[in-house]
């Protein structure tokens, strides 16, 4: 299933008709300030009632065009995609062709950046998280692009450097430019 | 004529070399961001605002509209070179700027593109002078009733309009921003809503750390995620980094239209520079005498691209400062930047700080002038600024995006807050949400909030004049109008009536 999809829609349709049940309730539910006798349509509730339904309705309504939407969607891709190839010629005649995606890529550089902003930050001091960061993601990212043993360790050498250089200059830029207690 | 006044005062008063020396750094910067796949205006001025809260209120203001308008501007950059639009609002420069760099007059290209830009923010700053006092007077007459309309529409026609092929996920994404906006202290009796018995929500979600995770850590996501783009590589012996003033002279008309469309796309709430960029493109298309060459690499096409996503920035202003409703993103990160710098923008501007919008006229003058030196002359520069990698630039870009909205308010919660929206603007992207309407309804939010209860609590719980008063009417049909028109039966049955009714009175003129 990818996330561009009619069962990718239908599934986040079922969660978002949830989100607004529970947007209802809570509104219900909340607290009316009876007690400090407050006009009964401006109680705290009412908007987040009104935005549950409308969630509802939608959710419910992406539930049921999920199908039409995504077949609508792919016939309007594949004129666009026949137009413009139609009007290119050479190697370079697909200008709207979508550009080749790494998942491998996409759960490092999720996971890590996740990693270092909740967990190193706070943990170590600003600039060593920072400089552990950017060295290693750095490092991650040139890897493949090595041939041999020395160009890794050209690599790695070149990755410490710009992550002490970069993250000692924006932590300096904080702390000292804008006098930021940094964490 | 006191217009003209008030903005030469403008003009004295910001001329100054500390305001130059601001000008020229974040424009510079602006088209750097801009340039590069990934970095986009709403995340530069996201970012931006957090380096610029120890400035005074004018150098800040003034940094972040040079970053606006250069980072608009700078997407053509990569629309032309690498045929990816280096922000959203640059797609339609890449239909005939990529052909025109192909056959080797990239340089010829940038340098439309730079004078389609600064002509078409000309336009816009024009109708901000000449728009923006009237409608800020217009809506001193707005009370509870008009004002809940009015974020009604702007969440309605911004996802209508930024959703695509379904309306449906425009309007999702603003009800998600709408329901962020429902977190913390609600405005008329101070009490506390879905805080989840965390303290740090008393306050509501930020948008800053929102902004800066769902448009810049989504981003670094995205551009870690995508293959690497090559840049074209064929400068043409032909080629100059001059516009012909002939070529300008010819294109009159259609900057001038695309101007007047951008700016007009720019005031509609939350829409943006993307569709300021397509509407002119497809109305100098319909009216074009070269409509052959549209998409080959016609110049007429990338004039009136640039022309429309430069003059929605002016544009995005005009409600932005008169009405506290952003007609684009990056104007919703700046209407918090304005808060943050004392100014409280709304109908009472013309009141309180008249000579503001002047201000931000001059600003734009600036940055349209700058824009247009550093597009003539620094060309070559950027060709090479595109060459940077990625490696180097998003671990960078990302330790911004958590030092950013933590110096804003020295707490941790906030790097949450920008992470939880990250990965929830990376995944809600790949759906096909638009990001737009999910921005509106966060700083729409509360305005709707406080003027329904308010004007329920005004009518004694009455809903009639909302429904009656003049202005809450226009509102009320024109919102009908835009959801029924997004409903594909609707759309159906009225184009067949049309056409049913245009071939009976071409029938009737055959048998007169």
């Amino acid at each position: 299933m990818t996330l561009d999809s009619a069962t990718a829609d239908r599934w986040t349709s079922i969660v978002l008709f949830a989100v607004g049940l529970a947007m209802l309730v809570g509104g219900y539910t909340m607290d009316r300030l009876e007690i400090r006798q407050i006009h009964p349509a401006s109680i705290p509730g009412l908007v987040p009632m009104i935005l549950g339904l409308a969630m509802m309705l939608c959710a419910a309504l992406l539930f049921l065009s999920a199908r039409s939407t995504h077949m609508a969607s792919k016939a309007q891709l594949a004129d666009a995609t026949g137009s413009s190839t139609a009007t290119q010629t050479g190697k370079d005649a697909e200008p709207t062709a979508p550009r080749a995606t790494s998942n491998r890529d996409l759960f490092f550089a999720a996971s890590y950046s996740v990693v270092y902003a909740l967990a190193l930050v706070g943990s170590l001091p600003f600039a060593q998280a920072t400089a552990i960061y950017i060295a290693v993601f750095y490092t991650h990212f040139t890897w493949q692009n090595a041939s041999n043993p020395t160009d890794h360790l050209k690599r790695i050498a070149f990755g410490i450097c710009f992550g002490i250089i970069g993250a000692y200059a924006i932590a300096s830029l904080f702390q000292y430019g804008f006098l930021v207690r940094l964490p | 004529m006191d217009g003209l006044l008030a903005l030469s005062q403008a003009f004295q008063q910001m001329a100054t070399g500390e305001m130059l020396f601001h000008v020229m750094w974040a424009t510079l910067l602006g088209i750097f961001v801009g340039s590069l796949p990934g970095l986009t205006a709403t995340m530069g001025v996201a970012l931006l605002t957090t380096l610029t809260y120890t400035l005074d209120r004018d150098a800040a203001i003034t940094v972040l509209i040079c970053m606006y308008v250069g980072a608009i501007y700078g997407g053509s950059r990569s629309a032309i070179l690498l045929n990816i639009p280096g922000t959203p609002a640059s797609a339609a420069t890449a239909l005939d700027g990529y052909p025109l760099a192909q056959s080797g007059r990239a340089g010829y290209a940038m340098a439309l593109a730079t004078a389609g830009s600064a002509l078409g923010t000309m336009v816009g700053i024009l109708l901000l002078v000449l728009l923006a006092p009237p409608l800020a007077e217009a809506a001193l007459n707005f009370g509870s009733f008009e004002f809940f309309w009015l974020a009604v529409f702007g969440i309605v026609i911004s996802g209508q309009l930024t959703g695509g092929i379904s309306p449906l996920k425009g309007y999702i994404a603003g009800l998600i921003g709408l329901m962020v906006a429902m977190i913390g202290s609600e405005g008329i009796h101070a009490h506390i809503r879905f805080n989840f018995d965390m303290p740090e929500l008393n306050g509501g979600i930020g948008l800053i750390p929102a902004m800066v995770g769902a448009f810049g850590f989504a981003e670094v996501l995205t551009v870690m995620w995508r293959a690497k783009a090559n840049v074209v590589n064929t400068t043409g012996e032909r080629d100059r980094i001059l516009p012909k003033l002939v070529d300008l002279w010819r294109y009159k008309f259609t900057i001038a239209r695309s101007g007047v469309i951008g700016t007009l796309v720019g005031i509609i709430p939350g829409v943006g520079e993307d569709i300021g960029a397509w509407a002119s493109y497809a109305a100098a298309r319909r009216t074009s005498k070269e409509r052959a060459q549209f998409g080959k690499g016609s110049y007429e096409g990338l004039t009136a691209a640039e022309t429309g996503n430069s003059a929605v920035v002016p544009g995005a202003l005009i409600p932005a400062l008169t009405l506290a409703v952003p007609g684009s993103a990056p104007a919703a990160v700046l209407i918090a930047a304005l808060f943050i710098h004392g100014v409280r923008p709304g109908p009472m501007i013309m009141i309180e700080q008249p000579e503001f919008i002047y201000s931000v006229a001059v600003m734009l003058i600036f940055a349209t002038i700058a824009i247009a030196v550093f597009g003539l002359f620094l060309t070559r520069v950027f060709i090479l600024v595109l060459k940077v990698p990625r490696e180097i630039l998003m671990p960078l870009v990302f330790t911004l995006c958590v030092i950013g909205p933590y110096a804003l308010t020295q707490r941790t919660f906030e790097i949450w807050v920008m992470v939880v929206f990250g990965l929830l603007g990376f995944v809600l992207r790949q759906m096909n949400y638009p990001m737009a309407p999910l921005v509106l309804g966060i700083i729409l939010g509360a305005l709707l909030d406080k003027s329904l209860r308010r004007g329920l609590t005004l009518s004694d719980g009455d809903l009639t004049p909302f429904f009656t008063r003049p202005i809450s009417a226009v509102f009320v049909a024109v919102i009908v109008a835009s959801i029924a028109l997004g409903v594909p039966a609707v759309r159906n049955a009225i184009s067949r009536t049309l056409d049913r009714l245009l071939k009976r009175e071409a029938e009737r003129s055959t048998d007169g």
